[in-house]
């Protein structure tokens, strides 16, 4: 009896141990590469050639005043930041309406559209490039911005629309049943009661969909070429050409392209976490 | 409470813009892609009908086979490795260990930064000269196992295919909050039976996540065939065509003006896709708590 229960302890403390190994490998697995890209960029080619770990003699912060100059990436964040500021605020407009529409109504085929707006979260959109490409040249919108944020704004609809209409949901009736008395019509209803108490939804779907504009690169790739309309992650592409062997500048442009995503998901960590946990993205 | 008249116009006005831009971007494009499979097309010239000879060529052609295979492998592994390991980290971290939330910030990290930049940072890392792993390597005296990872026919599918297996944050997040649902009761009760946290977690916590867990595994697939960024960034396919994925391979074809082919490897795509969604979900099933 006595003995058993000695295995028992001994088991735990095993478990216990390979429990803080794997949490802190996975941990250690998640940041090292960035920390070891960042400290790479700041190190002379001749450091970083001859060895992966030694720290820079000096912080060569001219890497990335080199990276600014040489790869034009000032242009590309600015076009990147229009596109998903652009795109983000046209999506979260939209699928609020609709959101708003499925939510608080009852009308035929409001489930089906519910379903058709969840399944689209399914849809494999990187197949659909022959029509993608097709759609936005017979558009004349290829290789501008206001074609990228098109195709933005409509890509997020599935996922956006479903937070939305979650927080939506939850909304009491009786709130809007007074605006009613309180003679609102549709559309105030909307501006007034609905819109204030779903912020949380629309800033979580607004994360979202910032992110994956921000970080999209297929359809950037394949409906625009020139530099004037070119994103920084399309950029990311050219940069092995413009840089040649230059790598820690490179690197030094790469972590410049890495930090709005690190700053979005900094302020917006809590959403981004609630918008996972209620369910959000359960197809 | 009643839908007025005025109400009516409102929702019709209202599901107008998302519902046109879901038809002309989800609904049309699978139809119309199914279409252009049928025919041979450069995209300038008038389409002519061909029936199923793209699909033919495709089948046909080694470079298509070994993309379906690599993206049955990618799946398959995102879904039944990738995700069972952020199943297990979420229920470790239930258990609310010191430091927690750090954690889960910092698994979440590598989710927010682009799939390109990434690539980019791999492809740094898997360099055969200056490459950190092969820095890390030397360093703990296993020089011996040192290679070019990407320019290796052997190790340049498994490079590409593996190193993302581990980011697990965004998942893992969304068991997280599910296993956090379970009533406490349910533990409590196993608690007085006496059954170990190891016992409760796999005979309690497991299947009442099952939901999430589904559905996790559902997306991790989808992804796995859905694959392009880092491919086209790391290899672009090669050595050999070694590493190509549908993806790949369809937009290679759309760049060769070879828009049928092209617009059938996509058919194949979703075809496959769908199989999986509907695989998954008929045999685990998708019942929550």
């Amino acid at each position: 009896m006595v003995k058993g229960s000695k295995d028992f302890k001994l088991i735990s403390v095993i478990g216990n141990i390979l429990k803080w190994f794997f949490l802190i490998f996975l941990f250690v697995y998640a940041l090292f590469p960035l920390i070891w890209l960042t400290i790479s960029s700041l190190k002379t080619n001749a450091e970083f050639m001859a060895s992966p770990f030694s720290l820079p003699e000096t912080w060569q912060w001219g890497n990335y005043v080199k990276a600014l100059t040489v790869s034009g990436i000032a242009r590309m964040m600015f076009n990147s930041v229009v596109i998903s500021i652009a795109a983000t605020l046209l999506n979260v407009l939209i699928t609020s309406m609709s959101a708003y529409a499925v939510s608080r109504f009852e009308f035929k085929g409001n489930n089906l559209l519910q379903m058709m707006f969840s399944a689209g979260v399914l849809v494999p959109l990187n197949a659909l490039m022959v029509p993608y490409f097709i759609l936005i040249t017979r558009l004349n919108l290829d290789n501008t911005m206001l074609g990228l944020i098109l195709v933005y704004t409509a890509i997020g609809i599935p996922i956006s629309t479903f937070i939305t209409t979650g927080f939506m949901k939850s909304i009491p009736r009786e709130l809007e049943e007074s605006a009613v008395i309180d003679g609102a019509n549709f559309y105030v209803r909307f501006k007034s009661v609905i819109l204030p108490l779903s912020r949380i939804g629309i800033v979580t779907a607004g994360t979202f969909q910032f992110l994956t504009c921000w970080n999209e690169f297929v359809y950037a790739n394949l409906l625009t070429s020139s530099p004037e309309v070119r994103t920084v992650q399309l950029g990311i592409r050219y940069f092995t050409n413009q840089f040649s062997t230059d790598y820690v500048s490179m690197y030094a442009a790469i972590v410049i392209s890495i930090v709005p995503s690190i700053v979005a998901y900094m302020l917006f960590q809590n959403q981004i976490i609630s918008g996972l946990t209620s369910g959000a993205v359960k197809g | 409470m009643k839908t007025t008249k005025q109400d009516k116009v409102g929702i019709a006005l209202f599901l107008l813009p998302g519902v046109t831009l879901f038809l002309a971007f989800f609904i049309f494009p699978v139809i119309y892609v199914a279409g252009v499979s049928l025919t041979e097309w450069t995209g300038f010239t008038k389409a002519s009908f061909v029936g199923i000879d793209n699909y033919i060529k495709i089948f046909k052609d080694p470079v298509f086979n070994r993309s379906i295979i690599n993206n049955i492998v990618w799946a398959l592994v995102a879904g039944f490795i990738q995700v069972p390991i952020a199943a297990l980290v979420a229920i470790l971290l239930s258990f609310k260990p010191k430091g927690w939330k750090i954690f889960r910030t910092v698994y979440f990290f590598p989710q927010v930064i682009s799939g390109i930049a990434l690539a980019t940072l791999w492809a740094a890392i898997f360099n055969a000269e200056y490459g950190l792993l092969n820095g890390i390597l030397e360093l703990v005296g296993l020089s011996g196992l040192t290679r070019n990872w990407l320019g290796t026919l052997e190790s340049a599918f498994p490079s590409v295919l593996l190193y993302w297996v581990l980011y697990i944050g965004y998942f893992m997040v969304i068991i997280f909050a599910d296993v956090q649902g379970i009533s406490e009761e349910y533990y409590e009760a196993a608690e007085i039976d006496g059954a170990s946290r190891f016992m409760q977690s796999l005979y309690i916590t497991l299947p009442l996540a099952k939901g999430s867990i589904v559905t996790c595994m559902t997306l991790a697939m989808i992804n796995g065939i859905r694959q392009f960024e880092q491919v086209y960034m790391l290899t672009n396919g090669g050595p050999g065509n070694r590493t190509s994925v549908m993806v790949l391979y369809l937009y290679k074809e759309m760049q060769a003006f070879s828009y049928g082919t092209s617009s059938a490897a996509a058919v194949v795509l979703i075809f496959v896709g769908s199989l999986i969604i509907l695989g998954l979900n008929k045999t685990l099933g998708k019942e929550t708590h």
